[in-house]
């Protein structure tokens, strides 16, 4: 059966206390209790800049062992007829990684992004998590495994409210002679969900409101914190401040930021925007007609160089 | 400028529109339904009497029946045009090999294989040979009109022994109501679906189905193995259904079930569910299917051509559809699934 969600966002700082030195590890463990998006008409972001910090301290450290990687992706390619949106596409994330995926329209950063959520299957090449191979059969699959994803466009159910959508898929049901039946258990549902986008969102306008009520940067912040409230070991965030304001990118980034603050956790965000990238990533890999063009941290490299290669003057 | 406000003779209407339409449209039903018993009790005398009251429930058995699979199908964006047929098809194979001699029960089993059959054969044209719903459901509403025909010879068939389901009565304690089993196994079908639709896993995904496709698929939700669930449902409707229209009339003939299909989806849309899927209740569909059994009982009380009657269901469902876009238009829908 699935598994149950992490508990609230609580988790997300459990992890913290492995290979982070001590005089750090406070500062993740108050890592998502002090995150709080203000999802209504106002902003007011409060991340604690501590927890950032405090993860790069954890993954800089040198007495941290060398780690395996979390996610290797070995000769992808994908084609859709005569197009070639993957052309033997090879690189490893590690655990606590933040990655910025790159490139221009129709580069094939989604096409990246649904092969790992198995909502593709490559033509060729394959995928490890955690050191296994990866089942690219179905979306489900990949959940099991610890990958969560936010979709471009969203793939919220726009007329269900919060807790539906959380729980779609993965519902759980009541016990005994109401199991077989299929009988939600939709008040624990319910409440859990509540308790998770509460700590997260501290001023959702209504919890049950359904989501197309809702503006897109509180959408985007539903789908995020869907994904982080099943505390997923990956998170691929396919352009999740697309068509957003200044204020809810603020909101959003804020957010990502937060979950970036795990060191447990690896995170693949797509983006067009090289500040929002900036903002949150620490590691640049840029797409181009579907090969890798660079592979680049953040701290050697300027936009101007990651724009050369996306444009292939480089 | 003048900061005078200028007199806006629209806006009072607009006004007087928009509160009618977000007076939720559960309660409007209501409301017409009940506005339609008091008009036909004034106009006839004999409206109120119980042996009609019975009449009228009686003729929203059937309907009904089928309403609730109906309905199930279209909040998940499927429709299913094959019902009326189907129910000639199974009725028709059971006055067949009752006529054959081969006893009530093989009859009856003859029935509910016949309606299987058809539901089975528009699962899979919808699901493995991806023909749309409508289309698919058009072609077997069309095809089991004729198998109906072939099977019984075009004849009138009629059998006997069979009365039970359509005609055994249940007296109401204290009271000259004379309640019609048909009912309450009506009862017993709306209580399932409703059940089904509001508080299982299962009821969840078709209303997701419906909504997004989509993100239900990307979700894991199993939309082919949902679908075909949904069309044998319908085919367990249609063979009661089938079973409850034999044992009224005692007989089947060429046109036995003709335009069921017709009166169930007015009632499913009439009854709040959109096309567009994900809307849709089946306390809205009896409700709606009440309302039509009531004006056609009313109709009929008040001498007013059966020609009337179906030039009058016909404009109630276009209605419908267009005060269902209104209302959606002005937002606030009204059905929606919620934890
Ligand atoms: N389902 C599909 N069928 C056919 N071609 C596709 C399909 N999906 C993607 N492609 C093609 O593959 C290429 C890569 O598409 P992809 O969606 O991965 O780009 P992208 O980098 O995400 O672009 P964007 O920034 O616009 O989202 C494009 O040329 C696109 O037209
Ligand atoms: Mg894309």
């Amino acid at each position: 059966m699935s598994k149950t969600p992490a508990a609230g966002l609580g988790s997300v700082s459990v992890a913290a206390g492995l290979r982070v030195p001590a005089s750090a590890s406070r500062a993740p463990a108050a890592g998502l209790g002090s995150v709080s998006v203000a999802a209504g008409s106002g902003v007011t972001v409060s991340a604690s800049k501590a927890s950032a910090a405090a993860s790069k301290a954890a993954t800089d450290s040198p007495s941290a062992p060398a780690p395996a990687p979390l996610l290797e992706a070995e000769n992808l390619s994908k084609r859709f007829g005569a197009v070639e949106a993957l052309c033997s596409v090879s690189f490893s994330i590690n655990a606590g990684e933040v990655v910025g995926l790159v490139g221009d329209n129709g580069a094939g950063k989604s096409t990246f992004v649904n092969i790992v959520s198995g909502v593709l299957h490559p033509t060729s090449g394959h995928v490890r998590f955690d050191g296994n191979l990866l089942d690219l059969a179905n979306p489900a699959a990949a959940r099991d495994a610890g990958i969560e994803t936010v979709y471009q466009g969203l793939a919220l159910v726009e007329m269900f409210d919060i807790a539906s959508n959380f729980y779609l898929g993965r519902e759980v049901l009541r016990t005994g002679i109401r199991r077989p039946l299929g009988v939600l258990n939709r008040r624990l549902m319910r409440n859990r969900s509540k308790a998770s986008i509460e700590q997260i969102a501290a001023k959702f306008p209504d919890l049950a409101a359904a989501v197309e009520t809702m503006s897109g940067g509180q959408r985007q912040i539903v789908a995020i914190a869907k994904a982080a409230f099943w505390g997923g070991r990956l998170l691929l965030l396919d352009e999740p401040t697309a068509a957003l304001g200044v204020q809810e990118s603020a909101s959003v980034l804020e957010l990502i930021r937060g979950l970036a603050a795990d060191s447990n956790r690896a995170m693949i965000m797509i983006a067009h925007n090289l500040q929002h990238i900036w903002s949150v990533c620490t590691r640049i890999l840029v797409l181009r007609r579907g090969s890798l063009a660079a592979d680049l941290q953040r701290e050697e490299t300027t936009p101007e160089e990651v724009v050369a290669y996306i444009t292939g003057v480089r | 400028m003048n900061s005078e406000p200028l007199p806006k003779p629209a806006a009072s209407f607009l006004a007087l529109l928009r509160r009618a339409l977000t007076f939720t449209s559960a309660k409007a039903r209501l409301v017409v339904l009940v506005a339609l018993c008091l008009g036909f009790a004034f106009s006839s005398p004999y409206f109120l009497t119980s042996k009609n009251l019975v009449n009228v429930v009686l003729n929203a058995a059937v309907v009904g029946i089928l309403a609730c699979p109906s309905t199930l199908l279209l909040v998940a964006r499927q429709v299913d045009l094959s019902v009326g047929s189907a129910v000639g098809f199974a009725a028709t194979a059971l006055t067949v090999v009752a006529e054959k001699g081969l006893g009530l029960t093989a009859a009856v089993f003859a029935a509910i294989g016949a309606a299987m059959a058809v539901a089975l054969i528009n699962a899979v044209a919808i699901t493995r040979l991806r023909v749309n719903s409508l289309i698919a459901t058009l072609g077997t509403m069309a095809a089991f009109r004729g198998a109906a025909k072939l099977i019984g010879g075009g004849r009138s068939i009629s059998v006997d022994g069979f009365g039970f389901l359509g005609q055994f009565r249940f007296t109401i304690p204290g009271t000259e109501f004379r309640l019609p089993f048909a009912v309450l196994l009506l009862l017993a079908v709306a209580a399932l679906f409703a059940f089904l639709m509001r508080y299982t896993r299962y009821g969840l995904h078709m209303y997701a189905m419906g909504a997004n496709p989509k993100a239900a698929r990307l979700a894991g939700v199993a939309l082919e193995l949902n679908v075909v669930k949904a069309f044998l449902l319908s085919g367990a409707a249609v063979a009661l259904a089938s079973l409850i229209r034999v044992s009224e009339i005692g007989a089947t003939g060429p046109s036995t079930g003709m335009g069921l299909e017709f009166l169930a989806i007015t009632g499913v849309i009439l009854g709040g569910a959109s096309l567009g899927g994900g809307r849709g209740t089946i306390g809205g569909t009896i409700v709606a299917i009440l309302i039509l059994a009531v004006l056609d009982n009313g109709l009929t009380l008040m001498r007013i051509t059966s020609y009337w009657q179906e030039v009058v269901r016909g404009a109630l469902l276009v209605a419908a559809v267009a005060f269902d876009q209104l209302r959606l238009r002005r937002g606030k829908p009204e059905v929606r699934f919620e934890l």
